[in-house]
């Protein structure tokens, strides 16, 4: 999950960023821009998210050429974006809130008995392996609806560290929460997803 | 001991390889008596491989126009201050 390894399709895009060439920086803002709006969005609402991931591209143009590689690309992106948001909260007082007191999702929490056992355990494995799953369209567009109804402190965590791979230690400095914060993030994400793909399975409907 | 709810708010740190030693062997003595939590984590696994699979997260096409428009304009400035100085 390591992001300091450089492919050489990332080297030769950041030489050609460096040189200026207009094209690359279209590639690089195409494959860039939804993680970099993730992590925005999750200290920032949507519309300032909009103008910091804007701004920061902007800022790339000068800083790319003290980029040295240390980090992958993507990551050095990601804590533009990130320092930049604490900026803007910093400056306006704002904080970032989320409640990390429970870890399990409440529709979850309703189906185990006071004892702890399970009172509406889960009843079949899920019919498909996740990829085959995938292929089925209305599922996919099921899975749309509820993502982006994700509050987006746990949109955010999801993206970097399901969709992206970033490594958690990465993942807990750009957004600026605990180890402990993060996996509370990523289980009731995953809790959400399960519920909707159980009741997707058991109805057909989304 | 540990109960299916308890096992349910530590899910994703055992399938992640998150939990000590001791708490991960008192997860998997409780999958081999219990059947409801063996089936919520396999099908919390698939949801999470779900995730890596899904690309729901696009932007909008009028939004990456715009940053366009914006890094040519700044390219143009960066290109014509490098020239001045030359």
């Amino acid at each position: 999950m390591g992001t300091a390894a450089h492919t050489e399709t990332e080297l030769s895009l950041v030489e050609r960023m460096k040189e200026g060439d207009p094209s690359a920086y279209k590639h690089a803002v195409r494959h860039y821009s939804p993680s970099m709006l993730a992590v925005a969005r999750f200290y920032l609402d949507h519309a300032n998210a909009d103008e910091v991931v804007q701004d920061c591209w902007v800022s790339v143009i000068d800083a790319i050429q003290k980029f040295e590689g240390r980090s992958g690309l993507k990551t050095w992106l990601h804590r533009i974006v990130a320092n930049r948001c604490k900026n803007q909260i910093r400056s306006s007082s704002r904080e970032v809130v989320t409640d990390f007191s429970d870890s399990l999702d409440p529709d979850l929490a309703n189906r185990f008995k006071p004892s702890g056992r399970w009172k509406a355990p889960p009843q079949a494995r899920f019919h498909e392996s996740a990829e085959a799953l995938m292929e089925t369209e209305a599922l996919n567009d099921c899975l749309d609806k509820h993502l982006s109804a994700l509050p987006e402190t746990q949109r955010s965590a999801l993206m970097l560290y399901e969709a992206h791979q970033h490594a958690s230690g990465e993942v807990c400095n750009i957004l600026d929460v605990s180890a402990s914060n993060l996996r509370v993030l990523l289980h009731r994400a995953r809790q959400k997803v399960f519920l909707m793909v159980e009741a997707f399975q058991e109805t057909g409907e989304c | 001991m540990l109960m299916c709810r308890d096992l349910a708010r530590i899910a994703s740190d055992y399938i992640d390889d998150e939990l000590g030693t001791r708490q991960n062997l008192s997860v998997k003595v409780h999958l081999m008596m219990c059947k409801g939590c063996r089936t919520f984590i396999d099908n919390l696994r698939t949801s999470t491989e779900l995730m890596t699979y899904h690309s729901s997260f696009k932007v909008d096409e009028d939004f990456l126009r715009r940053i366009d428009e914006r890094v040519t304009d700044a390219l143009k400035a960066h290109q014509s201050g490098k020239s001045n100085q030359d």
